[in-house]
Order: C-alpha cells, then sequence, then structure tokens
C-alpha cells in the first residue's frame, strides 16, 4: 500500500490548506466539511533544516534531522531528513515512512532524501 | 475603558524551587499585596501552563485563592501556553478597565524541574501541531534552529551574534538577586575556545546550549488597580497603558515569510497605539528571548530597529544597558530563567520596577516608557504590553 499524505483543496475557492482546516483560509465560508483531499507532491526543495540533539524520550537515536520543504506545488511542510550533508535550497524528494513510534501506535509522515 | 495602575510587584526567586505550585503562585502574590500596602483583592487570575502535566495540580487558581484566604474572591487559572503571563495581565486590565473590580491580583507560577529534561522538552513540544509538527521530533528549539538558519542566509547574523546576545543577558543576571543563572560566561569560553564545543554542545544546529534559555522553577505577580484606588496609594504611578495580541498559523512553515513573526508585529503596534508612544519612545523592554535569536528577531519586528538590523544595534551595544534601548537587563529569559508561566509577568515585574526607579545596579537611568514580549509557541499566540510613569 502506497501512503501519502493528503491536503485540503476548498470545493468553493479552490485554496489547498495542509494540515487541515475546518474553515477555508481563502474564502471563509461556513459550510462544514468543503474540502477535497488530495495527496501533496513528493518533490520539493529544501528551505531551512536543523539536526536536533536533545529529543524527547521515545527517540533512541543520538540527533534528529528535520527540515522545512516547499513542494512542487508550493505548500510548504515539516519532515524529517534523511540526508547526511543537508543544504538550504537542495531539491529533496519525500516519502511517507514512520516518523515517531510510541508503545502501541506508529505515527508516520514525511521523510525526505536527496533527490 | 478606565485607567488601569500597578500598585504592587512581587517575584520568587528562579531556579529550582521545593515548594508547591500555589505556593510558588501565593508567594509573590503576599509581596505584592505588601508592597501595595492593599489586603483585600476582588478578583485572582493565575497564569500557569503546565499544573496538570508537570505538578498534578488542577485547578491552580482556585488552590491560590484559598492559600492566600482570599475566598470568596473570583479566580481563574489563564493558560495560553508561554504567553499565560501576559495573557493573565491583559485580563486583569479587562477586569478593571471594564469597571468590574477594582482590584485584580495577577500571579504566574510554573514548577517545571519537578520532571527530568526529556518530560519538559516533550511537554514545550506539545505546544506544536500534532500532526503537521508534533509527530516528526519538532521541538521548540527545533523550530528556533530553523528560524535562525534562514535569518543567518539572510541577514548575515552569526554564531558570534547569538552568543553575543547569550553573553549580555546572562552577565546582566547577575545584577538579578531573582535570577535563576548566576555564572558569567565569555564569548571565549561559549565560542571561541578549543573547550567550546564541550562547554556548548549544539541542542538544535546552529542553536547550541547557551543560546537556549533554562528550565526554571519560579512566580511573579502584578497587583492591578484602578485610578480611584492608586490615588490612596504612597507607590510611584506606574499606568498599563497598552496591551496589545497578534496571533499567527499554528504550523510555522506555512508562514508567507518564514523569517517574519507577524505576530510579534501586530502585538507590539496595538500595545505602543493604546499606549500611544512610537517605537523610538520607549525607554527598556523586556523581551521574550527563548532563544537567543528571538532577541534580535523580535527587536525588529517591535519597531526598535530595522528589519535585519538587530543584530548590528548589538555589535554596537545599543541594546546593553547604557545604551540607546537597553533590552533584557533584567537578565531575560535567558538569564533570570523561563517558568513558563509565570515569564510574561516576570517580564512586567522588570519594566514596572525599572519605571519605578528601583532597579538598583541594572536601573535605565531615567525610564519612563517601558515595553514586554511575551510570546507563546513559536510566534503563534503574543501579547505585548506598554507601561508608562506617571509623575
Amino acid at each position: 500500500m502506497q501512503r501519502r499524505i493528503y491536503g485540503y483543496r476548498c470545493r468553493v475557492c479552490g485554496t489547498l490548506h495542509y494540515p487541515f482546516r475546518m474553515r477555508c483560509k481563502g474564502c471563509g465560508n461556513l459550510e462544514f466539511f468543503e474540502f477535497d483531499p488530495e495527496p501533496l507532491p513528493a518533490a520539493g526543495t529544501l528551505v531551512t533544516f536543523t539536526h536536533v540533539h536533545n529529543l524527547p524520550a521515545e527517540y533512541e537515536v543520538a540527533r534528529l534531522g528535520l527540515g522545512v520543504v516547499e513542494l512542487e506545488d508550493g505548500t510548504r511542510v515539516v519532515g524529517q531528513l534523511d540526508i547526511d550533508h543537508p543544504t538550504m535550497g537542495m531539491p529533496v524528494t519525500g516519502g511517507v515512512e514512520v516518523v515517531r513510534r510510541e508503545a502501541y501506535r506508529d505515527y508516520w509522515g514525511f521523510v525526505f532524501h536527496a533527490a | 475603558m478606565r485607567e488601569v495602575y500597578v500598585a504592587g510587584v512581587g517575584i520568587t526567586t528562579f531556579g529550582r524551587l521545593e515548594y508547591p505550585l500555589a505556593e510558588i503562585a501565593a508567594y509573590p502574590a503576599m509581596m505584592a499585596m505588601k508592597d501595595a500596602g492593599i489586603a483585600d483583592v476582588e478578583q485572582v487570575y493565575v497564569a500557569n501552563m503546565g499544573g496538570g502535566r508537570l505538578s498534578h495540580q488542577t485547578g491552580l487558581a482556585s488552590a491560590v485563592v484559598d492559600t492566600l484566604s482570599l475566598t470568596p474572591a473570583g479566580a481563574e487559572t489563564i493558560e495560553n501556553g508561554p504567553a499565560s503571563g501576559a495573557s493573565a495581565i491583559k485580563q486583569g486590565f479587562l477586569a478593571v478597565a471594564s469597571g468590574m473590580y477594582d482590584v485584580v491580583l495577577v500571579t504566574g507560577a510554573e514548577r517545571m524541574r519537578e520532571v527530568n529534561n526529556l518530560d519538559a522538552t516533550d511537554f514545550i513540544a506539545t505546544l506544536t501541531h500534532p500532526s503537521a509538527e508534533y509527530i516528526y521530533g519538532v521541538t521548540l528549539p527545533a523550530h528556533a534552529a530553523m528560524f535562525t538558519r534562514l535569518y543567518m542566509e539572510r541577514f548575515g547574523v552569526t554564531e558570534r551574534h547569538l552568543a553575543m546576545v547569550a553573553v549580555k543577558n546572562q552577565n546582566q543576571a547577575l545584577a538579578n538577586e531573582f535570577a535563576h543563572l548566576q555564572q558569567t560566561i565569555t564569548l571565549e569560553g561559549i565560542l571561541d575556545s578549543p573547550e567550546a564545543m564541550t562547554n556548548n554542545p549544539y541542542v538544535a544546529e546552529p542553536l547550541r546550549f547557551f543560546d537556549c534559555c533554562p528550565v526554571s522553577d519560579g512566580g511573579a505577580c502584578l497587583l492591578l488597580v484602578s485610578g480611584d484606588v492608586m490615588d490612596r496609594l504612597e507607590r510611584p504611578r506606574v499606568r498599563l497603558a497598552g496591551v496589545g495580541q497578534g496571533t499567527d498559523s499554528h504550523v510555522v512553515a506555512e508562514r508567507p515569510d518564514p523569517t517574519e513573526l507577524a505576530a510579534v508585529r501586530i502585538a507590539a503596534e496595538r500595545s505602543m497605539q493604546m499606549a500611544e508612544c512610537e517605537p523610538e519612545d520607549v525607554d527598556v523592554a523586556e523581551l521574550h528571548d527563548a532563544f537567543t535569536i528571538l532577541e534580535i528577531a523580535q527587536s525588529e519586528e517591535a519597531g526598535f530597529f530595522a528589519r535585519g538590523e538587530g543584530h548590528l544595534a548589538l555589535e554596537k551595544g545599543e541594546t546593553a544597558l547604557g545604551g540607546s534601548l537597553p533590552i533584557n537587563v533584567s537578565g531575560g529569559l535567558k538569564g533570570r530563567g523561563h517558568p513558563v508561566g509565570a515569564t510574561g509577568i516576570a517580564q512586567a515585574h522588570e519594566i514596572v520596577t525599572q519605571l519605578r526607579h528601583e532597579a538598583g545596579r541594572r536601573q535605565v537611568e531615567g525610564a519612563a516608557i517601558g515595553f514586554t514580549c511575551n510570546f507563546g509557541g513559536f510566534g503563534n499566540n503574543v501579547v505585548c504590553l506598554t507601561f508608562r510613569r506617571e509623575g
């Protein structure tokens, strides 16, 4: 099964939201659930990044790469980085992988690799 | 609206406090009441972010009002993340300005050193967006680090500028007997010497240990009163003249310009507009330097320096005591410490002390207008206050 991360496009004005909003930030209409989910693109460029050394307890790694990526459609998202030496502006491509494990639950999200 | 004055202030020592959360809130409240010479209070607001999670204490305002034997006064707990303190002051302001109450106690407290470092980091990280940030391991230092990298690239801020903020604020804390950190640091020790990487390792690159505020216990209080009550008191007249707030997108990456802190700009503008002053009229400011970069960025967004020039003002010493606009002479969050629920009130405590000309070794000479910026989330929710000395 191929996992995707979805954005939410307003049926009234076409504004794409990620993450989900209850109300469209473009037109502000008050109808419920007037959004069509649509898969976000996987490719983009790295806007900024960090390696975090002081992590919440469940991360069993010494440091974790995190970055902001501007996807091809202009949506900006945060994801984990599987890149040893990232640089600002580099092209990256995202997969949906396990990003956090808790006792009875895995969380899936963007992990970006060098394109 | 009626005018609102600060009749009394109180603060605990910041650091590790070995007494219950309700008492950390009540101790500075006692000091504020003694300071003002007022024993009767109509309403209590208690600023706190993590009582339920960190201290196993919910309904904190009820505990505090009873600890102070102020029942049956009104009492509410105000939670607005790390901006809880200034938000509680805003509620106190509204309560007095509206005419509903004449005497309102606004106290804030947090007890964060009860839990270990990893738990404290995770607690603060719950401020982030659950599905778009938190699950990835995004922490507040991570947000600040990614913001710093953009700021460095765009404006030429360097690790040296960040270290200069750390040295300025942490050494300034030595003049504040309530401050958490009481240790001199030097640029050589945290940046230039061969030992610097050991003394000052990366927390979230490019931010290092000394770029981050400590995790603290602490409490602070302001007693707000109407003009009629203030007229009967002997204390110097300091008016809470401006209250401004702004919010911004929960997900930081979504912002149109990721180097902007729009909520700071809006909150600062609204606060100074209400106080009928301009940024250049401000004599002393307490900014929310949870990370060193934030002092630089906020000093620009608040209008004190042009965009991209905050670090240049820092280089010239304009933000040091004796400069054109001393920032964080209390030590700031960096030196005084950051008990999240209490910080906004501790900032106001410093400004009121400065405007009363009671700040001793760290007094900004002739200070008449003071400003605070209390920054919640990563700029999601910001409350700015402007105070004026009268007479």
